[in-house]
């Protein structure tokens, strides 16, 4: 558990790290287009790609770099995306919204609210037909969670049985309309039902809630016990305590012995160095060029 | 009697656990918590109930029933709180109730489940509370009708039934660590796990010792392990006290449904019965303790924890006995003028 617990710290705060860095690089008027960011829900990418590997596949939301994170994309390659280079994870043409890397089962960010879902009941069939054990996750945020495309997606995973984690992340705003004006059923696991899926709701600050209910999750998933929507709540209000999951995390950890404040603090000091590394090696790396318009674009079968 | 009035507490959390996942727990959507707090002020009014104060919540109950409100019908006056700050935690439960005790609430009606009438009955002060289930295990709640619940409350509220004849005082297990003081209605249970994690427990390999107030054969939840071996009822002072350990190494083995769709083997090393007043000392240290059937005190290596009965437990309310009252007192119905004549 040791190493679990010290790749999930490493994992947080390093989705922190980065999410911190890009918002003070995008003031700066250097890196294109918009990048909506990940800090402060980093427990729900961590506490679910943990149980995550190679043969499974994500889909991310609109808030996309901390799921690639934590699936393993590498993080200069994805800071160089969001700078446009050519060396980033989509040699530039992507930026922050359509981040993806499928060597690591990264599907993609999405610029268009809903689009995971449909993608990982792909996936999810895919590894059911060739008996892989994988398992294919969508995170959505609650806006996503009024799209047909996802509602469809629950109707798919149940009806074929498939290996999908539906994780509703819900900050109770879709970009900035409150889900009072635009969520029927405030409870996005309520719908859940509704498709004959379980649908169970967690604290977001929490990552081990988190984690022990995409375990349970994911093992059914593997186990042909098909698909599960996990929603877990960001919308808690301040004034019972600390709501940083970082915080939380590192106070349990260190009150229960599990990890010294040290081994911490060292986390801390490795990923700072690794995103000021991966900041100057983008502003450093080539845009990519008018011929590189037309790679990676066109397939022939 | 000056203004009646009853209060209505619906947590927008219960219901919602992990055990949807790791069993076939129900379900209990927003949606129909705030058709049952509707259920509830209909009935409020049959019995002349002047106002009703209800929760506030941002799971969309309140917002339910005000939306209600505002397509008329027949309810009493209808207050919510809303003169403190939503948390999205227990407090919530904790700050409604302390609201309907200040307002005078003759009876609180709670909707949740064990852990939410816990959270009500640590702060009910000497109120009755009619717990009625929307959550997973509900040893303590009922499955009831909200309606006829509703017909209950109101009567007792509006003073038409003296509370004394048809509630009860509860026992309940007292829990002391260093910083906290909680207490379980039903049940207090050690695990060997960790973290308080998803709260729910499933998994009976990780228990080591139980308490429960009462055990019921016909129970569901952990004390239906002693419900099977040492049945102690509801009336009873007395509580019971299990040591528990894995099923290969103890003379006994329960099949108990320890939770809504889980039927596990639970092993059971010994058993007695718990006293009111007597202080057990926990060897839960590195440890979590579970209260009601929900992972809430996590220990940190070598720190004590205590367990004693207490019979200063909350009133509660006994539906059957009230309505049977009701019967007896003909408070629910009305002589017409055909009845006079056939008396006549």
């Amino acid at each position: 558990m040791t190493d679990t617990l010290r790749e999930a710290y490493r994992v947080m705060r390093t989705i922190r790290a980065f999410e911190e860095r890009v918002h003070d690089e995008f003031a700066t008027g250097e890196i294109p287009g918009f990048g909506p960011l990940y800090a402060g829900e980093e427990a729900s990418a961590a506490g679910v790609c943990a149980h995550l590997d190679d043969r499974d596949t994500i889909a991310g939301a609109h808030r996309g770099h901390g799921h690639c994170i934590a699936k393993g994309v590498d993080v200069k390659a994805m800071m160089a995306e969001i700078y446009g280079r050519k060396t980033g994870s989509c040699h530039g043409k992507g930026g922050s919204l359509h981040i993806a890397d499928l060597s690591k089962g990264m599907l993609g960010a999405h610029g268009i609210a809903g689009g995971g879902p449909p993608l990982i009941c792909g996936t999810a069939l895919a590894a059911k037909q060739q008996n892989t054990g994988g398992v294919g996750v969508a995170f959505f945020g609650e806006g996503a969670g009024n799209q047909g495309t996802t509602l469809e997606a629950l109707n798919l995973a149940s009806v074929w049985d498939l290996p999908a984690l539906f994780v509703a992340e819900n900050n109770g705003y879709a970009e900035v309309t409150s889900s009072t004006w635009s969520v029927a059923s405030d409870n996005i696991a309520d719908r859940a039902a509704g498709f004959g899926v379980p649908g169970v709701i967690v604290d977001g600050f929490d990552f081990f809630a988190i984690h022990e209910a995409a375990g349970e999750a994911v093992e059914r998933a593997r186990d042909g016990g098909g698909p599960t929507l996990i929603e877990i709540k960001f919308t808690r209000f301040p004034g019972d305590g600390a709501l940083d999951c970082l915080e939380l995390f590192r106070t349990r950890v260190t009150e229960s012995g599990e990890l010294r404040e040290q081994v911490l603090d060292d986390i801390d000091a490795e990923v700072a160095k690794l995103i000021e590394e991966s900041v100057s090696e983008a502003k450093a790396a080539p845009k990519p060029t008018p011929e590189d318009l037309e790679t990676d674009v066109y397939v022939s079968y | 009697m000056g203004e009646t009035v009853a209060g209505i507490v619906a947590n927008p959390a219960s219901g919602r656990d992990i055990r949807r996942l790791v069993a076939q727990a129900s379900v209990f959507p927003t949606a129909e918590k705030a058709n049952m707090v509707q259920r509830l002020l209909a009935a409020f009014a049959v019995t002349g109930l002047d106002r009703a104060l209800v929760s506030t919540d941002l799971g969309g109950i309140s917002a339910a029933v005000l939306k209600a409100l505002g397509r008329g019908g027949t309810w009493p006056t209808v207050d919510f709180c809303a003169d403190d700050p939503i948390t999205g935690t227990a407090a919530d439960t904790t700050n409604a109730v302390r609201r309907m005790v200040a307002a005078g609430a003759g009876v609180i009606v709670v909707l949740g489940g064990d852990g939410t009438a816990r959270v009500a009955a640590a702060a009910c002060e000497d109120v009755p509370i009619l717990a009625l289930s929307t959550g997973t295990n509900n040893a303590f709640p009922q499955m009831r009708e909200a309606t006829v619940a509703g017909l209950a409350a109101g009567l007792i509220a509006s003073g038409q039934v003296d509370p004394d004849l048809v509630t009860h005082r509860v026992s309940v297990l007292e829990v002391v660590t260093k910083a906290r003081r909680e207490i379980a209605l039903v049940d207090v249970c050690v695990s060997t796990s960790r973290h308080i994690g998803a709260r729910a427990l499933w998994d009976p390999a990780t228990l080591t010792e139980l308490y429960c107030t009462f055990a019921e054969p016909d129970g569901i939840g952990l004390s239906s392990v002693p419900g099977q071996l040492c049945p102690s009822p509801r009336s009873s002072p007395d509580g019971v006290a299990l040591q528990l350990g894995p099923v290969d190494e103890t003379p006994y083995v329960v099949h108990a449904p320890i939770a809504p769709g889980l039927v596990r083997p639970v092993g059971v090393r010994g058993w007695g019965v718990l006293k009111p007043g007597m202080r057990v000392e926990l060897a839960a240290s590195g440890g979590v303790i579970a209260l009601d059937g929900e992972r809430e005190l996590e220990l940190k290596t070598g720190e004590s924890a205590f367990v004693e009965l207490k019979p200063d437990g909350p009133w509660v309310v006994d539906v059957r006995a009230t309505m049977a009252e009701a019967a007896r007192k003909g408070l629910l119905r009305t002589e017409t003028e055909l009845g006079k004549e056939r008396r006549r």
